[in-house]
């Protein structure tokens, strides 16, 4: 085996999605001298979640519009109680400021007859939606290369490396070459996105997924197993989305207005929530979607005719030009048209996701994990609803907190053992013993979350798909995974899994119900604020493990 | 197959092999791209978008057409 190239920086950022490009650009801002390297999976201009496009700039507490105390009043009704206001605080003020730095970058925040910015409600309470044009994810990259910092395209990071309690860089995979590549760094932000590839859609298409596919919870694993907690894997999220395209539409309908209806043309939400109606609370909403499929009145539908022309034409031109244009294709494809015709919903597959959901790294102020030195950001980050601004706010304030603790470099990191590890790994996935492909492993695990895992819940489901896939993660490395493209899906493939499972042990210790849909236990059907206002956090014991209530 | 490429235009410059996000695509023998991992493919549409000569019509997968 031929020794893997080392690569030494100050500040390593995993994932090149908003939140890492940010930390890149703030770090290089305050000291230029300092090495900053970026490794990203794809190519940075039009990686993860948000490399194609996003219409709108959730969220942002503009002046004059909304507070930052309004802003976490709406995320207290939002997350049902459940979450972390002091980073959610640091995004309402920091949110505005990130606004501006992007309108002098050439992103375009639209102004209305009133010559303000656009800014919708989305959420049960508030406005924070602003409406944004331009090509988002490619000016940040181009200003993350204005600023210095080294960008690592087409690199997987597959572990971390750690210097007794602290980290100390992580070993990539080079996807052109095959090869292994080590990153030594005293300060690693991890911020690889969600994971989108846990329960299955309906459409059973793999990768036909509400969330963007090849973020999978890599950024869990590693720091799980590095030391850092996680916590909100039993929001076990699913969205209301376009039939089958499976993606886009719902925050942008939402927001300018559309209504749902089920089969009957009733506006259904008026029985389940009668004064938020279409922008009640997400897991409320799913579960109205559910309940009107159930009893017989579906489909349920997205309409736009009640909308006047000018509404309609600035939904399609969010969607169609600038967040999914795939989606104008679609719709064209099969003859709908909005003015007229209804958009079906479908729910998504359970996905987990920091930045729309709950499920993330645990962390403080600045997003540093227990683990000195490891940070996370974005939807890696437990940030609930702090969607792309969220994103930036926590990468620009982990840097700012690097530049200022000034790591000391690893000096004895445990780069042999873990080489030597992964190389084991992919000998066995090389071997491929199991001889079964890699899709129908993953298809397999995804088949169980939607038996067992999806809500509606219950402690014998759960425990059966713990019990189910126990044998699966003994022989994951054994699934035949052959050259740089399949290894990677290996990885992508176990994080789901280890995510899935750890969905499972959340849900089983949540001995309630919250969350409307997301987290609905048919054994314990009642909400109990008393004993269960709090977040459940996830560590690894020395025996597996350890799920409890967090320690205020 | 999720993409069809025009092969009267496509000059054969590669961006979209470069700016798919998913590995999806890889530059054929001829020096026209095809979907090497089309399981992969989240209709996204980068491809589309960066293609300079407007060359690529997204069929979108089998399963969700
Ligand atoms: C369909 C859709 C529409 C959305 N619309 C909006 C909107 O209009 N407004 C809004 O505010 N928010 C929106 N969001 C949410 C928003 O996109 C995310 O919150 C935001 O992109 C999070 O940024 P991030 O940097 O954490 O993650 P991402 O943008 O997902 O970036 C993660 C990056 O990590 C890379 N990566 C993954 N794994 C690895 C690995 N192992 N090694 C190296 N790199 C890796 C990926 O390639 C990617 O570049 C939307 C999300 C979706 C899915
Ligand atoms: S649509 Fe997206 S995922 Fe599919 S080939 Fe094009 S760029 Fe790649
Ligand atoms: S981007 Fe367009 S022209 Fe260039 S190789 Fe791809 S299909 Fe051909």
């Amino acid at each position: 085996m031929k020794d893997p190239e080392v690569m030494e920086a100050d500040f390593l950022i995993v994932g090149g999605g908003p939140a890492g490009c940010m930390a890149a650009i703030r770090a290089k801002e305050l000291a230029p001298e300092m090495n900053v390297v970026v490794v990203e999976k794809a190519e940075i201009s039009r990686s993860g979640a948000a490399g194609r496009g996003m219409d709108a700039l959730n969220n942002v507490v503009v002046p004059g519009i909304s507070t930052v105390e309004e802003y976490l009043e709406a995320l207290e009704i939002v997350t049902d109680g459940v979450f972390d206001p002091t980073i959610s605080r640091v995004i309402g003020e920091r949110s505005f400021g990130i606004l501006k730095r992007l309108e002098t970058w050439g992103v375009q925040f639209p102004r209305g007859e009133d010559g303000n910015y656009i800014v919708n409600q989305f959420h049960p309470k508030g406005r924070f939606l602003v409406e944004m044009r331009g090509e988002l994810k490619k000016i940040l990259a181009r200003e993350v290369k204005r600023a210095g910092a080294t960008v690592v395209n087409r690199h997987t990071a597959l572990d971390l490396l750690k210097d007794g309690e602290r980290v100390a860089g992580a070993i990539g995979l080079d996807l052109t070459t095959g090869e292994f590549k080590v990153f030594i760094a005293p300060a690693v932000l991890l911020c690889t996105g969600g994971a989108a590839r846990i329960g299955l859609p309906n459409t059973g298409y793999l990768h036909g997924t509400f969330d963007c596919p090849w973020c999978n919870g890599e950024s869990w694993r590693m720091g799980y197993e590095a030391g850092a907690s996680l916590t909100g894997f039993e929001y076990t999220a699913r969205s209301s989305m376009t039939r089958d395209f499976n993606g886009a539409g719902q925050s942008t309908f939402i927001r300018h207005g559309a209504w749902l209806i089920n089969g009957l043309g009733e506006r259904f939400m008026e029985r389940y929530d009668p004064e938020r109606m279409e922008r009640a609370p997400a897991g409320i909403r799913a579960r109205a979607i559910i309940e009107e499929e159930k009893a017989g009145r579906g489909p349920v539908a997205f309409v736009f005719s009640h909308l006047d022309p000018g509404t309609i034409e600035l939904i399609e031109s969010a969607v169609f030009d600038v967040e999914r244009p795939t989606m104008r294709d679609y719709f064209r494809n099969k003859g709908i048209d909005i003015r007229k015709d209804p958009v079906e919903v479908v729910m998504t597959e359970v996905y987990l996701c920091g930045g729309h959901g709950l499920a993330g790294l645990v962390a403080d102020a600045w997003g540093e994990t227990e683990v000195p030195g490891l940070f996370a950001a974005g939807d890696s980050l437990a940030n609930p609803y702090g969607f792309l601004t969220g994103a930036m706010c926590m990468g620009e304030a982990a840097a700012e907190r690097v530049v200022q603790k000034d790591y000391p470099s690893p000096t004895s990191p445990d780069t042999a053992s873990k080489l030597k590890r992964l190389e084991e790994v992919r000998l066995r996935h090389d071997r491929g013993r199991l001889g079964v492909s890699l899709r129908d492993f993953e298809y397999k695990f995804r088949r169980l979350v939607n038996d067992y895992v999806a809500p509606p819940k219950s402690a014998r489901k759960l425990q059966r798909f713990l019990d189910e896939t126990e044998g699966m993660v003994a022989e994951q490395e054994d699934v035949p995974a052959r050259g740089p493209h399949e290894l990677m899906k290996a990885f992508e493939a176990k994080a789901g899994l280890f995510c899935a499972r750890m969905a499972a042990r959340a849900s089983l210790f949540r001995t309630e119900s919250r969350f409307g849909l997301y987290h609905e236990r048919v054994d314990y059907p009642e909400k109990d604020d008393e004993n269960w206002k709090t977040r459940v956090i996830i560590r690894a014991g020395m025996e597996g493990p350890v799920v409890e209530k967090e320690k205020k | 197959m999720n993409l069809s490429f025009n092969q009267e235009s496509c000059t054969g410059c590669g961006a979209c092999v470069k700016y798919c996000p998913g590995h999806v695509l890889e530059m054929g023998p001829e020096g026209i791209p095809y979907e090497r991992y089309p399981d992969d493919c989240w209709y996204c549409g980068v491809c589309q978008v960066e293609c300079p000569q407007d060359c690529i019509t997204l069929l979108f997968p089998y399963l969700i057409r």
